[in-house]
């Protein structure tokens, strides 16, 4: 029987880039990295500016592909992933970036 | 279908440039107020959004967001917990800023056909009607589309920001009155200072990239600096070459705004075809 839920936006996954993902340590995160090499059960991953990430719990993901991460934050430089999603190797990293600068300044209030 | 008010995702595709229908428009009437008695098309949103608009009050029973009657809206997100009934089928759309709950009646083969190739954890677009229901806001889908180019994804947002600033820049002109006729909501009124959302270079950047905005915003630009030299009193009007080095931008843009303006009436030439006013 489908229920009727209401809205629920305490927990969103906020926008990060290399840059801003420091401010969001131990919170659910999302970003989309390029995989650049598999290791055991991580993933080194490059952000959408450059900076290179490891990805926890997630091992499978296709080289050089992009991945949408969705998890939280451990370090600066590492999420710790509960879902993701392969988003190809064709993918815009240059506006996701600009889209992640916008989402975490001037225009928040639209996400969190 | 055009009015000042609105903001809808197929006009932003249909080229750039003025529509002459549109300013025709827009000299008919007085500026109006923000609100619109019409709703507006498929407005994007985000889920943050939806949960804090407010009633719009009238017998509609719409929504308002940013000022704005809403309706229909368009959502792009993962879906969960999806469940098949008879007559509907039920899911939860999360879009990272929050979760809505969806609900799509399948009344055609077509409805069925479209929401069984949809699976959890599959991002989708959603165009449907916003309400609510028992004091509980929820979608009623008419179109659920898998993502298959996730730049779509990229596009959502960064389009949910420029409606966003379209529509707070229609609330911030309320009632006053404007100089110049521009159909433009993103219209740089000279009255209002400082950095304006669609000047700065990252909304510039994007807006090319997407190829909505570009020839508007230089006709904008091109506009604004004519009316300025005008009330600085320059009889014989402004060359194109100053308006080239003064608004850095390509001769060739500068002379289609030119083009642009001169059709629509706001500015002619003076000494020579290429000295301009704004009138």
């Amino acid at each position: 029987m489908f229920t009727l839920q209401d809205m629920d936006t305490s927990s969103p996954a906020i926008f990060v880039n290399g840059e801003s993902l420091q401010m969001y340590v131990g919170k659910k995160v999302r970003s989309v990295v390029q995989v650049i090499k598999s290791d055991g059960g991580h993933m080194i991953g490059k952000s959408t500016d450059e900076h290179q990430w490891t990805i926890k719990g997630l091992s499978s993901a296709p080289l050089m592909s992009y991945v949408e991460v969705i998890g939280v934050a451990e370090s600066n430089q590492s999420i710790c992933a509960e879902l993701w999603t392969d988003f190809g190797k064709t993918f815009d990293a240059y506006s996701y970036n600009q889209l992640c600068q916008l989402a975490n300044g001037e225009f928040k209030a639209l996400f969190l | 279908m055009f009015s000042s008010t609105q903001f809808d995702v197929t006009s932003a595709f249909s080229g750039g440039g003025f529509m002459p229908s549109q300013s025709t428009q827009l000299t008919d009437s007085a500026p109006s107020p923000a609100k619109s008695r019409d709703s507006q098309g498929l407005v994007p949103a985000t889920v943050k959004q939806i949960s804090q608009a407010s009633h719009s009050g009238d017998e509609k029973s719409s929504f308002v967001i940013d000022g704005v009657d809403v309706t229909n809206v368009t959502v792009v997100g993962m879906v969960f917990d999806k469940a098949e009934k008879v007559t509907d089928v039920g899911f939860i759309v999360d879009d990272g800023t929050g979760r809505i709950g969806c609900r799509r009646w399948v009344n055609e083969n077509f409805d069925t056909t479209e929401m069984q190739n949809i699976q959890d954890g599959m991002y989708v677009r959603i165009n449907g009607h916003l309400r609510s229901f028992h004091g509980v806001r929820q979608l009623l889908a008419f179109s659920v589309r898998p993502v298959t180019n996730f730049d779509e994804v990229t596009f959502h947002f960064i389009d949910c920001i420029h409606t966003h600033l379209q529509n707070s820049k229609l609330q911030l002109q309320g009632g006053a009155s404007i100089q110049s006729h521009m159909v433009e909501s993103s219209v740089n009124t000279p009255v209002r200072s400082g950095s304006n959302g669609n000047q700065t270079s990252t909304s510039i950047q994007l807006s090319k990239q997407y190829s909505v905005d570009g020839l508007k915003d230089c006709d904008q630009l091109v506009l604004e600096y004519l009316q300025q030299s005008s009330s600085m009193g320059q009889e014989k009007g402004t060359h194109i070459d100053e308006l080239c080095q003064q608004l850095r931008l390509p001769m060739e843009k500068i002379k289609g705004s030119i083009r642009s303006l001169e059709d629509e009436g706001l500015i002619y030439s003076t000494i020579d075809e290429f000295h301009y006013k704004a009138t």
